[in-house]
């Protein structure tokens, strides 16, 4: 054989593809040519190179698109709506001191609408993306969130849901139902624990809240099935991934 | 891993460190230029380009760092929504988005691994005791480091096309002979080494080609 005839063949030679007669035919080839064992070397650093690859069947699940552009959409609506509630907060103040109260209440629902319907539109966009809400079965436990004590203070209507489904891949579910629970700070968003002991799983992360009912779907590893108290915290952006004991929002117990 | 280390000492004598990758493909955003609109209306087309060209890279390396798939998925979505958070921290002159986006996602992978490093395991007895999730003898940032061979050789599968594609996964990952191949797709022997050897030759030069300077991922 001659270097022409074999070149062709020497990617499939490293890979251990030819057959018999043709392994032979290389072999004795390269027994003897300097350049087909160079090129050979080069090949056979590519496959070991694919020893690294992840699985070709390594996919991420369909639906992990949809649930990044409904969080950016959620978290894009609530950053334009703390704005919003600045730029209102500006006015106020400045409204306060020259204008009569008459003038005051139109301002007030002028400013409220827009969070209002905001926050409607970040529960629909929820309910639209997140499937799944108009389920049938049971969930096998419901969890009680209320305020720890600091936050409560001065809270009205302030109260929360989780409500715990399996699914066939062993994760757990959470529907999360929240009522009036308020914006998170600036640069901060929440986060859903399950808390046993000093070790924590997180659910998973949320932004979007505000007047009136919102809904979400978190999922957590079935490990979670062992953690019996639930909390959601308030964390901050480009800060520490560790949970922050002191800015707990809502607890609750597994019953 | 030869290749990775010739190469990394290769690549860190080339000139072209921030050379967009991804705009070779002729037609399309570069990934430079949908960061870009990143911070402008068009959001959501561009991020969902970006995770069409990235999320198999980024959830296949997340697999192969993190060891589980649901730990991996939330490392997809950790990531995504970090690069249109981050998008502004992003500077091409600075490297390719690609190696940008294995610091990212290295970095994510890291705080997952940390959170998730100690986690309860049922036992038969019912009772529970502490495990970790991988092989303690290789610390967390071993085990990240050594995803950028993974990386890069995912990145440069992704480069090729369908057909060359199938070559390479029948053959190194399916184990079959080229003649299995072509009875099994229907594509003369012939094509099929033709094919084979060109995506191996392909394979080579994308990896040699790719911003692979060390500096650049630190």
């Amino acid at each position: 054989m001659k270097c022409a005839e074999v070149h062709p063949n020497l990617a499939a030679f490293a890979l251990g593809g030819l057959e018999l007669a043709q392994t032979a035919e290389v072999q004795h080839h390269l027994a003897s040519c300097s350049r087909c064992q160079k090129e050979l070397r080069e090949l056979e650093e590519v496959n070991r190179a694919l020893e690294a690859a992840p699985s070709p069947s390594a996919d991420p699940p369909a639906y992990l698109k949809d649930e990044i552009l409904a969080r950016v959409r959620a978290e894009q609506l609530s950053l334009s709506n703390n704005k919003e509630s600045e730029e209102s907060s500006s006015l106020e103040e400045h409204s306060r001191s020259s204008r009569t109260s008459r003038f005051n209440r139109f301002k007030d629902l002028r400013i409220m609408l827009p969070s209002v319907a905001a926050a409607a539109l970040v529960a629909i966009i929820a309910l639209g993306v997140f499937f799944g809400f108009l389920r049938e079965e049971a969930p096998v436990a419901t969890i009680q969130l209320v305020p720890t004590p600091q936050e409560a203070a001065g809270l009205k209507g302030y109260w929360g849901v989780a409500e715990i489904y399996p699914q066939p891949s062993g994760n757990q579910q959470v529907e999360l139902k929240l009522n009036n629970f308020e914006e998170p700070k600036p640069n901060s968003y929440y986060e859903l624990w399950f808390v046993s002991g000093e070790r924590r799983i997180s659910a998973g992360t949320f932004t979007s809240v505000g007047k009136g009912e919102t809904r979400l779907l978190l999922n957590v590893p079935p490990e979670a099935s062992n953690y019996h108290t639930l909390l959601i915290t308030e964390e901050h952006f480009d800060k520490d991934p560790a949970p922050s004991n002191e800015e707990v929002a809502l607890k609750g117990e597994m019953p | 891993m030869d290749i990775a280390v010739r190469d990394l000492l290769d690549s860190d004598k080339r000139q072209n460190s921030s050379h967009p990758v991804m705009s070779r493909r002729t037609g399309r955003l570069s990934d430079e230029q949908l960061m870009t609109n990143l911070g402008g209306a068009e959001v959501e087309a561009a991020l969902s380009e970006l995770y069409d060209r990235y999320s198999r890279t980024v959830f296949g390396v997340g697999l192969k760092i993190l060891g589980d798939r649901s730990l991996a998925e939330e490392l997809v979505q950790e990531v995504f929504l970090k690069v249109w958070r981050s998008s502004h921290t992003f500077d091409p002159s600075r490297g390719s988005f690609s190696t940008w986006l294995y610091r990212v996602t290295r970095s994510v992978a890291l705080d997952i691994y940390r959170k998730r490093a100690h986690r309860v395991r049922p036992v038969p007895d019912g009772d529970s005791h502490l495990a970790t999730e991988r092989d303690s003898s290789a610390g967390p940032q071993e085990v990240v480091d050594e995803s950028w061979l993974s990386w890069r050789v995912s990145g440069a599968l992704e480069m090729l096309d369908a057909p060359h594609r199938e070559v390479i996964d029948l053959a190194y990952f399916g184990g079959l002979t080229q003649r299995e191949i072509s009875e099994r797709t229907g594509v003369p022997l012939g094509t099929v080494k033709t094919r084979t050897a060109s995506a191996y030759k392909r394979l080579r030069n994308e990896l040699m080609v790719q911003d692979t300077s060390r500096a650049a991922i630190r």
